[in-house]
Parts: C-alpha cells; structure tokens; sequence
C-alpha cells in the first residue's frame, strides 16, 4: 500500500507547480492550465482521503464533482479567453487594464 | 428780533453768499469758456447777499449758528457761521472789491489760453475768503485760512511757465506755513485752555476770555489752568500767523515776490483778501493778547510800517512799489491793533482795501497798455519799469485821474478816506504813547515819519508813471504816435471809477474831517478818544508836510530839477535791495539750512544708511545661514521624508498595478504570512 | 497444527504481497515522476504546444496515480472528460486562435530564478514548504477519523467493487449536488456558447 502523505506530498507539488504556473505565465492557456494542474492535486488529495470512505465515498465523489466543474469552467474560461484575444488581440492578463482603477 | 428777516433765512443767505465762488469754481472747471460770466455772476450773488446780511445784521444783531462736527473726548468742535459786525463789513468788503476785480480781469486776462483757469481760482480764493471771514470757529477759520494761502499759491504761480512765478508761489507757500504752524499752535493752547475753538463762546462779549485771569503766576480758566507764559505764547502764535499772512516782519518778503502773479490778482490779494486774513485773525482774536504781546504786534507794525516805506521810496518796478506799500500800510493796521484801536485797524483796512485796490488796478491798467505796445511793436522792455515810462497822463488821462485820487487816499490828504483812517491810526498811537510815555513816543514819531514816505514814495510814482518826459520811445526808437497808446476799454474803466468813488471820505463820514463822524469807526470805537487837540493837530502836521513832500516830489521825478540823492550811496542801495533781507534769507538762511541739510545728509548717509546696511549685511548673513539649515537640514528632512513616501509610494503602486498576477501574488502572500503565522507559531 | 499452516500461507501470502507491493510502488513512483516531471514542463515550457501536449502527459499520469489510491472510476473520469473533454477543448482554442498571439508568448524571458518570477518560486516554495510540514507534523496512524474507519472497517481494500457503490451514492445520498452540477453545467456550457458566437452586427 501506498502510504498517505506520498499522495498528498504528490499534490502538493503538483499544486505548487500548478500555483507557480498561475503566477508566472503571461499567457492565459497557460495559466488555465496551471488552475487544471492545481484542481488535480487536489482531486489527488480527495481521492486518496476517500480510501477511508468506503460506505459513503464521498472524496470520490467530490473528485468527480470537481472533475466535471473544473470542464465547465474550462469551457467559459476558454471562450473567454478566445472573446479577450478578439478584442485585444492579446491573451496575456497583464495586458488588459481596462477594468483598472 | 429786529431784522426783518428770520434766523433760517440769514443762514440761507450767507450759505449762498459763500456757496457761489465755490459753485463758480467747480463749473469754471467744467465749463471752460464760461468761466468769467460764472465768476462774475457768482460774486455778484455773493454781493447781493452780503449786502443783504450787512443791512439786517450791522449793528442789530449777532447771528451765530452752528452744529457738533466732530466729538472728541469731551471736546465738541463745531462747525458754522458767525455774523457779527466786523463779519459783515468784511463780507462786504470781499464781496465788493472782488466783483470788481473780477470785471478787471475780463480784459486783462483776455488773451491768456488758461484764463478758465484763472477764473477758478479767483472764485476758490473768494469762497475761501469769505469762509475765513464767516467761520465761527478758530478751526473752520484754519481751515479757510489754509484755502486761502493754497488759492494764494495757485494764482500766484498762476503763469506757471515763468521761472520766477513759481519761486514766488512756493516762496508765498512756504512763509505761509511757517505762520500756519503759530496758528495751529496757539489754536493747541486755546483748545486745552477753554475746551472749545468757538469764537463767540471765547471771545464774545460774556466770552470765557473774560472770565479766565492770572493768579498766582497761573493762567486760570474755567475749564483748565495753566503757567501764565502760555498766554503770551499763544499771543505770538497768533502773531505769528497773522504775521504771515499780512506779510508782517520778518515773514514779509513774499508779497512783493508775489507781484509775478497777474497784477488783477495782486490787487485782490493786497486790498481785501489774502493779507486782510492776517489784521481779521488778529482782530478776532484781539481779546486774547496781553500786554507783552501787544507792544511786541505794536513794535512790528511800527518796524514794517517804516521799513517798508522806505523800501518803496528806490524800488523802480511799478507794482513792487505798491507791493511794498501794502506792506507798510498793513504795517499801520497791525500797530492799531497793537495799541489797542481796533475800529481804527478795521476802518484803515477797509478804506485800504478800495484805494490799494484802485492803486493796482490802475497800475495793471498802465502795465497792459505797455503790454499791448510791446506786442505791437515787437520790441523787449520791462513793461513794469518806471524808468521807461513818463508823460502817460497825456494818453491815459482816465487811468491817471484814478490813480491820483487813490493816491492822495493813501497819502491821507483831506476828503479822501485814507485821511479819516490814518489820521485814526496816528491819533491811536499818539494817545497811546502819551499813556505810556518814555521810549514809547518813538511811534508816534516814526508812525509820522513813515506817513510823510508814503506820501512821497507814492507821488514819485505819480510823476514818474503819468508826468515828466516819455522816456519809452526813445528806449525802443520809435514815435509817441506810432505806440498808440490810450485808456483801456470799459472793461477795466468801470472797476477802478467806480472804486476812486469810493475813495473819497463821504462814505465813510458825512463830515470828512470828522473821525468821529464815521459810522464804521464809530460801530468799533467803543472807547471814544478823550484828546480834542489832537485831531486838530496831527492831521493839519501830517497834510502840510505832505503837501510839501508832494511838491517835492514834482519838482524832483517829474521835472527832475533836484537831484535827491546819489544812488550809490549805502541807503539808497539799502532801501533798493529791500533792506536785503532776501539776500539774507537767501543766502543766510536758505544757506544755513542747506548746510544743515548737507550735515544731516552726511549723518544720514553714513551713519544711519551705515547703520542700516550693516544691519542688513547682518541680517543677509544670518539669512545665508537660515537658508542653509533651511536648504540641508529643514528642507533635505522634508525631501527626504517626501523621498521616501515617494519611493514608498512608486514601490506600493506597483502593487496596484493592474496586472492580475501582481495582485495573485500578493493575496498568496498574505495568506501564506497568515497561515504560517497560525500553523508555525 | 492448522496454526502453523495458517501461519504459513500467511506468510506466504504476505510474501506475494510484499513482492507485489513493490512492483506496485515502482509502477507509482513512476507514474509520480512522470505526473511530476511532466507538470514541470507544462509549468516552464515556453511553447504552448509543448506544454498542451505535455499536460496530456500529466493528466494520464494523474490519472494513474488515482487508481493506486484506489479510485478507478475517478481516473476513468479524469481520462474521459480532462483528456477528452478539456485537453481537446484546449487544443480547439489553441488552434483557433491565430499564430502570432502564441509565438509572442515566446519572448518572455525565461529562467526559474530570474528576477520577475522570484517572487512566484518563493511563493511557490513557501506553500510547498508549508504543505509538508504540516504533512509531516501529522501522525496519520492515530489520527481519530483513520483509526475509527479502521476500526469499524470503513477502509477501501484494491479489491473492492466501488464503481455500484459510487453509483448508488449518486443517487441517493449525492442526488441533490448532482442535480445541481448537472444545471450548473448546463448553465456554463451554454453561457460558453452564448460568449462564443459571433455577436450580430446591428443589436
């Protein structure tokens, strides 16, 4: 058996890559998937507590959630990020500043 | 109440009769080219009304009206008017020999470009005339007084672009100040003294003055007490600006300087104005003086009177002659006063104002005659020298008649009105000395002295001006009749006719040998004379001398068969050079002070600027010093402090830089901080 | 004694499992150095291609590591919609858009230390940092939600049937959540495509 704290050490790299990517890219597919790298470290995390859940398997069934809500918000953001570059003809975040105060 | 008008309409009247010239004045300003017709219609209306108020206010009443001006302390000045004899004879006095004069000036002033202007200023100086003449109050009267020397000034300098008329004015205006400065400071003393300037409440007949005595070395009043000597201080403060203003000694020399000024306005300043102001202050206040005072006023009369006259006896410029005569005859009016005859001293400054007003008038008349010649023939003389004249009775007979008619006036010779006023005088004096005795017979004997001058130094302008030989057309080189020379024209005829009238002694006595017999005497007079024998004696010594004076005079100017005296010699050039109290005052005084001025300009330069400058190196030092811990220490505090916050800001606004990522990493580190916090501590 | 032979097949079985247990945390430290390594490439690529691809990598990988925690219908999920669903929308968007926007991501100065991303692998170290302290200030064998699903054998054994399970739980216990993911998603993909279109020129 795998101990524990190896998944949870996984996801926490994973998630400091992820969260890393986030910081660092100027480019918003990038960083999208960097918001990806991080859902599924912490998918990893509920998948790997669920194992003592057997009855009502409720991490599993959050990573699933998760799953699907990590989808639909790659699709809005997508399209969002498609309707930015129309607009702007740029998709890095750093450069939209209309919004700034 | 006898008059037959009421008080309200006796205000009305005077506040007209002096309102007028100042109505004329402002208008003349304004409406250039009627400036004459105003003038003479706001005289006229001034000479109605006074004639008016002299009927219903001469020896009836006293009308007195005045309101609180100003309140200072317990102190009321008051301003208002103040009717009582001596007001309405002056008022009519003024009123009379302006409008003639003003008439004069019509034609005599014809051709100048500015005469609107010259027509303003005569009425300013009529309205300020007639202020000081009303004026209830020694305050107002100041103030009047000050108008009259400013009117003074303007017409005197009137042709401003000669060099000589302006020294003359700011001569005028300076020896005018210095008796101004004794009057505010006697108008000091009265105000502490009686706690009031009011003429009427000081000096009427239940006046304070009367009231107050010394005691004990003490001036008392009832309102203050104070060392005796300011009583006679205040005295020759007063003094001293009636001394000014009627060109007493030793503040005397700027009347014939004043002679620059156009000759209509000589007259009017000498007969019943500028210099009557100084005899009216000094018999409105005449209670006042005590007796050093009084002996002091005699002394100078007495010494200007003389002095003079004898200035007048070698002066070779027509109006200098007469200017000095007015000198001596205000000369005669203060030594009244002095000894004490008030009614003499208004009855000679009355009959002077008609006879020394007709004297220039005449004299202007001759002087714009030879004006007209000079232009016509377009040559250089000095149209004011005797020496260039003679024989002009033959061409201005009219001129030659009234000024001859003046001139026995001023002479005092019988059924004139000089012979009433003089002989007032003299008669005063004489008694006067006979009181006293000693050393006082003196006056008497100069005051007779000076008499018999002023009849020769006038007859020798008679003989030199109207009789003789024309001595102009062989100065210039052309023919008697090729000058065409004549009487003016009605204009300036009228004026002086009418005055020569006047003259004569029948308006002033119905008997002309009678002193007592004239009504103005008589209504001032309120201690007759007790010596019968002396109005017998003094006239009849006087006239016959003059009489042979006069003769005299004839035989040496007009025939030029006596030679009279050497002009060399050290009197004549005494009395020409006016007994050189301006070479004294030029270069004594005027050099003195200019020393004194160059002294206090050394001190000032280079003790008080050297004070100043060093202080000022000093404080620019200690400035640099200011300025350097301003600029490193104060300043580089401020910048450094606003360095910071700058670069504290530009470091913060990166923060808020708009960029997702900046804020992404920012909250991750607050949150971090914060759960490392929690989790490690 | 049957003892001794219980003991034994015990033994032996233990033995098997031993031998299988290490097969299998090769299989999973491979599969967590593949997971990792391939992240840190999608994490520092500078070409977005690459790092698409690479997150493909990742995911399966992911996805494996999720069936050692014994999660398999969980990786299922995660290979159908992450790899089939996300990564291929990834892939549209990708392709969609025009060259030259991705070729400018190119010119960002790369370098994990340089001066702008400092802060990021500072942060990025700090959270992982703060991760496994607390991970290893943890003593997971006595902690009270463990040692009572132990107790009461609520522990997932490699042979369990969970799929029946995870659907009976859909639908009984997780009905509501599941209804409302399923609106939720309805809701977003529509949204998606309502941005998507192209706006009509007069509104």
């Amino acid at each position: 058996m795998i101990p524990l704290q190896h998944f949870l050490l996984i996801g926490a790299v994973l998630f400091s890559l992820g969260l890393f990517a986030v910081i660092t890219r100027k480019n918003a597919i990038q960083i999208l998937m960097g918001i990806e790298l991080m859902i599924n470290a912490s998918i990893l995390n509920m998948v790997a507590f669920g194992k003592y859940d057997k009855i009502d398997n409720t991490g599993q069934i959050f990573g699933l959630f998760i799953i699907i809500l990590a989808a639909a918000s790659v699709a809005v953001a997508l399209v969002i990020i498609m309707n930015l570059y129309k607009r702007t003809q740029t998709i890095d975040p750093n450069q939209t500043k209309s919004l700034r105060g | 109440m006898d008059s037959v008008f009421t008080n309200y309409q006796i205000l009305c009247f005077a506040l007209t009769a002096i309102t007028a010239p100042f109505l004329a004045f402002v208008f003349s300003l304004i409406f250039k080219k009627l400036a004459g017709a105003f003038g003479i219609v706001s005289i006229t209306v001034s000479l109605v009304f006074s004639a008016i108020l002299f009927f219903s206010i001469w020896q009836k009443q006293t009308f007195h009206f005045s309101f609180s001006w100003i309140k200072l302390g317990n102190v009321s000045v008051n301003i208002g008017i103040l009717l009582n004899d001596l007001s309405v004879i002056m008022l009519l006095l003024v009123s009379f020999v302006a409008l003639l004069v003003h008439i004069y000036s019509v034609e005599y002033i014809r051709k100048e470009a500015l005469r609107y202007r010259y027509f303003a200023y005569l009425s300013l100086f009529c309205f300020a005339m007639l202020c000081v003449v009303i004026a209830d109050n020694l305050f107002i009267l100041y103030a009047f007084w000050e108008l009259v020397g400013f009117a003074s000034y303007l017409l005197i300098g009137f042709w401003f672009t000669k060099k000589k008329a302006v020294q003359a004015n700011k001569k005028a205006f300076i020896m005018n100040r210095v008796g101004d400065v004794g009057f505010l400071i006697g108008l000091m003393i009265l105000l502490s003294q009686f706690h009031t300037l009011d003429i009427e409440t000081i000096f009427g007949a239940k006046g304070i003055i009367h009231s107050s005595f010394i005691h004990n070395g003490n001036w008392v009043s009832p309102f203050a007490s104070i060392p005796d000597y300011w009583l006679t201080i205040a005295g020759f403060c007063f003094l001293l600006g009636a001394c000014a203003k009627s060109a007493q000694f030793p503040l005397h020399s700027w009347l014939p300087d004043a002679m620059q000024g156009p000759t209509a306005v000589s007259s009017l300043i000498h007969a019943a104005t500028m210099v009557a102001a100084g005899v009216f202050l000094l018999l409105r206040v005449s209670p006042l003086f005590n007796d050093v005072v009084l002996t002091t006023m005699a002394s100078i009369g007495l010494l200007t009177a003389f002095m003079a006259a004898t200035i007048a006896l070698t002066q070779n410029d027509i109006k200098k002659v007469l200017a000095f005569s007015t000198i001596s005859q205000l000369g005669f009016m203060v030594l009244a006063v002095g000894v004490k005859d008030n009614a003499a001293a208004i009855f000679h400054l009355s009959t002077h104002a008609f006879f020394k007003c007709l004297l220039f008038l005449a004299a202007g008349m001759v002087i714009h005659q030879l004006h007209h010649v000079k232009d016509d023939t377009k040559t250089k003389f000095d149209e004011q020298d005797m020496r260039n004249m003679g024989g002009l009775a033959r061409f201005m007979p009219i001129t030659t008649v009234v000024f001859i008619i003046a001139a026995l006036s001023l002479s005092g010779l019988p059924f004139t009105s000089g012979y009433l006023s003089k002989d007032a005088i003299l008669i005063s004096v004489f008694e006067w000395a006979s009181e006293r005795g000693g050393v006082y017979w003196l006056f008497p004997v100069v005051i007779s002295i000076t008499s018999w001058l002023t009849t020769f130094y006038i007859f020798r302008v008679i003989f030199k001006t109207f009789f003789g030989d024309f001595k102009l057309p062989a100065l210039i080189n052309k023919k008697e009749k090729e000058l065409h020379l004549h009487d003016p024209n009605l204009w300036m005829k009228i004026p002086t006719i009418i005055l020569a009238v006047f003259c004569f002694g029948f308006f002033f006595a119905l008997n002309p040998f009678s002193l007592e017999g004239s009504w103005l005497h008589h209504a001032f007079n309120l201690e007759p004379h007790a010596g019968g024998l002396l109005h017998l004696f003094v006239p009849i010594y006087i006239n016959a001398l003059s009489l042979v004076l006069i003769a005299s005079a004839y035989f040496i100017y007009a025939k030029n068969k006596i030679v009279f005296t050497n002009h060399k010699s050290w009197y004549y050039q005494f009395s020409y050079h006016q007994w050189y109290f301006n070479v004294l005052y030029d270069k004594k005084l005027v050099g003195l002070i200019l020393w004194k001025a160059k002294i206090t300009f050394w001190f000032d330069k280079h003790i008080i600027d050297g004070i100043v400058h060093l202080s000022a190196k000093a404080i620019l030092v200690l400035a640099e010093i200011v300025d350097w811990v301003d600029t490193h220490i104060v300043d580089a505090f401020v910048n450094g402090l606003a360095n910071i916050v700058s670069s504290w800001s530009v470091w913060f606004k990166s923060v808020q830089n708009g960029k997702l990522q900046h804020y992404f990493i920012w909250m991750l580190f607050i949150f971090l901080s914060f759960i490392i916090y929690k989790v490690i501590i | 004694m049957p003892g001794m032979r219980a003991g034994k097949t015990v033994r032996k079985r233990l033995k098997f499992r031993k031998e299988k247990d290490v097969v299998e945390q090769i299989i999973f430290y491979i599969l967590t150095a593949i997971a990792i390594g391939s992240a840190a490439y999608v994490v520092l690529s500078q070409q977005l291609i690459r790092s698409v691809f690479m997150f493909f990598v990742t995911l399966f990988a992911v996805a494996g590591l999720y069936v050692f925690a014994l999660a398999d219908f969980v990786a299922l999920t995660q290979i159908v919609i992450y790899v089939g669903g996300v990564l291929v929308l990834l892939l549209f968007a990708f392709l969609l858009s025009s060259k030259d926007a991705l070729d400018t991501i190119s010119e960002i100065p790369s370098g994990l230390l340089s001066a702008n991303r400092l802060p990021a692998v500072l942060i990025s170290l700090a959270f992982f940092g703060l991760l496994t302290y607390t991970f290893f200030n943890i003593d997971f064998q006595n902690l009270n939600w463990i040692t009572s699903a132990q107790a009461s054998g609520n522990v997932k054994s490699v042979t369990d049937d969970t799929i029946r399970n995870i659907g009976v739980n859909l639908m009984s216990r997780y009905l509501l959540p599941l209804e409302m993911i399923s609106i939720l998603l309805m809701m977003a993909l529509i949204g998606a495509t309502q941005i998507a279109r192209k706006e009509p020129k007069a509104l």
